[in-house]
């Protein structure tokens, strides 16, 4: 068997396929319900912080209070946009076909950002501080996009 | 599935991911899995200080930390040396395709070699059939069947003594 | 070690099947906030945070960055670890390594696996080489199951013996509250059960668990400071296998075994002679039960090939002269990610003698846990009521 190797490649295609199911576990469930049941978005209120937290969530990680369903606090609906981009270009793991506009909303009241579509709006138009509130789907299922897009006020 | 806890929904989000992926074998890995689809043949790697034949080949002995030289062309026959009988189903991740229990699944060492290599038996999944020390032999796809993968080998045959 | 490292705290959560009330985030948080109460510490004094579980079992990445609310990791140092079915002790090894090298005082140590989450079949296949072995993977259980068999006919143990290793996890188990599995059952009833892959059966299988594990490690000083009874690591020894060489199922093989090289390093190193009689207590890694019974004999309890006889003769058990796992074991609780840490801090804890209705009737002094993980990588964990013995 000779060293010499040649310029022969050997290279295989193989794919993995996941399945998970992820528990949004004692506030997500808070959140996620109240979207999809009465299009209401929750935010949690750290009081030692002072800061209204999206998502929500049992701890804050700046302070570690423990966070519980009385500190859930209703944010927006309406906000501002932070910052946005525009997607040109294709990959399976994306959720919608490119071009898509998204961004990171600041809803009124919430100290965080969402990240989340931003629709009906040309985008040469868009900018940062725009107003915008959410458009809800009309089919919701308890995950973030029963809001379907966030559009310019 | 609805999930609840004293009245409370939990809410839970199914996901798929799934990802492709393209590997390359290497030097060593492409020789001895073209070696295995054009000629049927295996191929073990020996360390020139330990004297370890290795398969798969591989550049180098873990052990010595040396560059392993020596190619050995290994025989088809070997030796059980662990088995099961599966009642569970088993899928080729690559293919998708399930293996239908029961089935008979075991580790062959192959003559010459100190390496083992897991894969079916062609034995009926009955536990007085197979035994740990029985002589097995490869029994390799035709060759326009076969990609260069371990699946070129079909299952290991008992050897009648 | 260069400076002395004590665990002062730690916690688990109950490990049970189904975890839906909680996030991988909320399940890591009760461990952790469990051990800072078992330490009396609060998070601002944690200096790094050290996070392991078995890799992309949860299906997400970065668990070291997206857990931080629950880990309370904002803004301090740390690292994330995946080394399989070790990871737990690796953790704890890390950990080790982070104080005795005199850089930190206090590190928390997490480990974890919300099993329900992931899709661990078909994650575990990518842990096969893509090339060599994948198409052929065979199961966790389908290997433990060839290990059986090269076992019984090496050495004549029957299936009885790994029911009574089953019957003993289950029934230890009853004695643990955070136990998942507890059964009351017998040998009879183990081989009853349904076979899995020949001769593992349902009831020999460990279950795959929810839950998380946290432990506090620190500097002497604030373990002598902080802690009424500081437990010292000893010594650690860590051993990885070579990726293609599946011989460690061939208990007749003469490769070394990792298990066994990794426990001759560390017994060398404590001065060891009888370690069934150095240490009081042992909590090792069991992914089967045929493997508790190939431990036994790694880690020098008993000669090559008689390690089934140490169960026949009730040797193993709660009261008996070598104990190993009167928590339950793997076989009882096993969400990977914190399986091997829950291995050092149940011996934690029986040292400490606070492992309630599962504590051993001894005076525990020195305990050994053990990590079992991919083809046999092996961390060994010695640990003791006092920093020099």
């Amino acid at each position: 068997m000779p060293e010499n190797f040649g310029d022969d490649v050997f290279e295989v295609a193989q794919r993995i396929v996941a399945h998970s199911r992820y528990y949004a576990g004692r506030m997500g469930s808070f959140f996620f319900t109240r979207l999809r049941d009465e299009k209401k978005i929750l935010g949690v209120r750290c009081d030692k912080c002072n800061r209204v937290l999206w998502p929500p969530r049992s701890t804050c990680g700046r302070c570690f209070s423990e966070l519980s369903e009385e500190n859930l606090v209703e944010i927006g609906p309406e906000g501002t946009l932070e910052a946005f981009t525009l997607v040109t270009y294709c990959e399976p793991i994306h959720p919608r076909q490119a071009p898509f506009v998204y961004g990171i909303i600041r809803l009124d009241r919430a100290d965080t950002g969402i990240v989340h579509f931003i629709g009906g709006l040309d985008f040469e138009k868009a900018k940062i501080g725009m107003r915008v509130r959410p458009v809800f789907a009309e089919t919701r299922r308890g995950n973030i996009l029963d809001i379907d897009h966030f559009e310019p006020l | 599935m609805p999930s609840e806890e004293r009245g409370r929904e939990l809410i839970s989000i199914p996901m798929t991911v799934e990802v492709p992926y393209r590997f390359a074998a290497g030097k060593y890995m492409t020789k001895f899995l073209m070696e295995l689809r054009d000629n049927g043949k295996f191929y073990g790697i020996r360390c020139p200080v330990c004297k370890r034949v290795q398969m798969p080949p591989r550049i180098v002995c873990a052990v010595c930390h040396v560059q392993n030289t020596e190619w050995i062309e290994l025989s088809h026959e070997g030796t059980l040396v662990g088995f099961t009988i599966m009642y569970l189903p088993l899928t080729d991740p690559t293919t998708g395709k399930p293996h239908e229990p029961p089935f008979s699944y075991g580790s062959v060492r192959l003559d010459g070699s100190d390496s083992v290599i897991d894969h079916m038996l062609n034995i009926e999944p009955d536990i007085d059939k197979i035994r740990v020390g029985m002589r097995m032999k490869a029994v390799l796809r035709p060759r326009e069947q076969r990609v260069g993968d371990l699946s070129d080998i079909v299952y290991f045959d008992p050897i009648s003594q | 070690m260069k400076r002395n490292v004590a665990i002062i705290g730690g916690g688990q959560t109950y490990h049970a099947a189904r975890r839906h009330d909680v996030n991988q985030i909320e399940m890591v948080n009760e461990a952790v906030r469990a051990a800072l109460a078992d330490a009396r510490m609060t998070i601002d004094e944690i200096d790094t945070v050290l996070v392991g579980n078995m890799e992309f079992f949860e299906g997400t990445h970065m668990t070291d960055c997206w857990l931080v609310d629950g880990t309370g990791a904002y803004g301090k140092p740390g690292l994330k670890i995946t080394t399989g079915g070790t990871v737990g002790a690796t953790i704890v090894c890390a950990g080790a390594h982070h104080v005795a090298s005199g850089l930190f005082d206090k590190v928390l140590c997490i480990g974890f696996e919300k099993q329900e989450e992931g899709d661990t079949g078909a994650i575990l296949s990518a842990v096969a080489h893509p090339l060599y072995g994948r198409s052929m993977a065979g199961a966790a259980v389908g290997y433990f199951a060839m290990m059986g068999t090269s076992y019984m006919a090496a050495w004549g143990a029957r299936e009885e013996h790994s029911a009574m290793v089953a019957v003993k996890a289950r029934q230890n188990a009853r004695k643990n509250k955070y136990a998942h599995l507890k059964l009351d059952i017998t040998v009879e009833d183990v081989l009853n059960s349904r076979m899995l892959a020949y001769p593992i059966r349902m009831l020999d299988m460990c279950p795959a668990s929810n839950g998380a594990c946290a432990m506090i490690l620190t500097d002497e000083k604030t373990a002598v400071d902080r802690c009424r009874k500081p437990i010292w690591i000893r010594a650690m020894d860590t051993a990885h296998n070579e990726q293609f060489e599946l011989d460690w199922r061939d208990v007749t093989t003469r490769k070394p075994i990792f298990s066994k090289v990794s426990a001759g390093r560390l017994y060398k190193r404590l001065g060891v002679e009888q370690p069934s009689e150095y240490f009081d207590v042992f909590e090792i890694y069991e992914p089967a039960t045929w493997a508790e019974l190939v431990w036994y004999e790694d880690l020098g309890l008993c000669r090559p090939g008689e390690g089934f006889m140490l169960i026949e003769e009730h040797k193993t058990e709660m009261d008996g002269p070598i104990p190993v796992n009167p928590s339950g074991g793997v076989l009882s609780t096993n969400c990977i990610g914190a399986s091997a840490m829950l291995r050092v801090w149940e011996a934690a804890l029986q040292i400490r003698g606070d492992a309630g209705e599962h504590q051993v009737p001894r005076d525990v002094r020195r305990a050994l846990a053990t990590a079992y993980g991919g083809t046999n990588w092996t961390v060994l964990t010695a640990l003791s009521s006092k920093k020099d013995d």
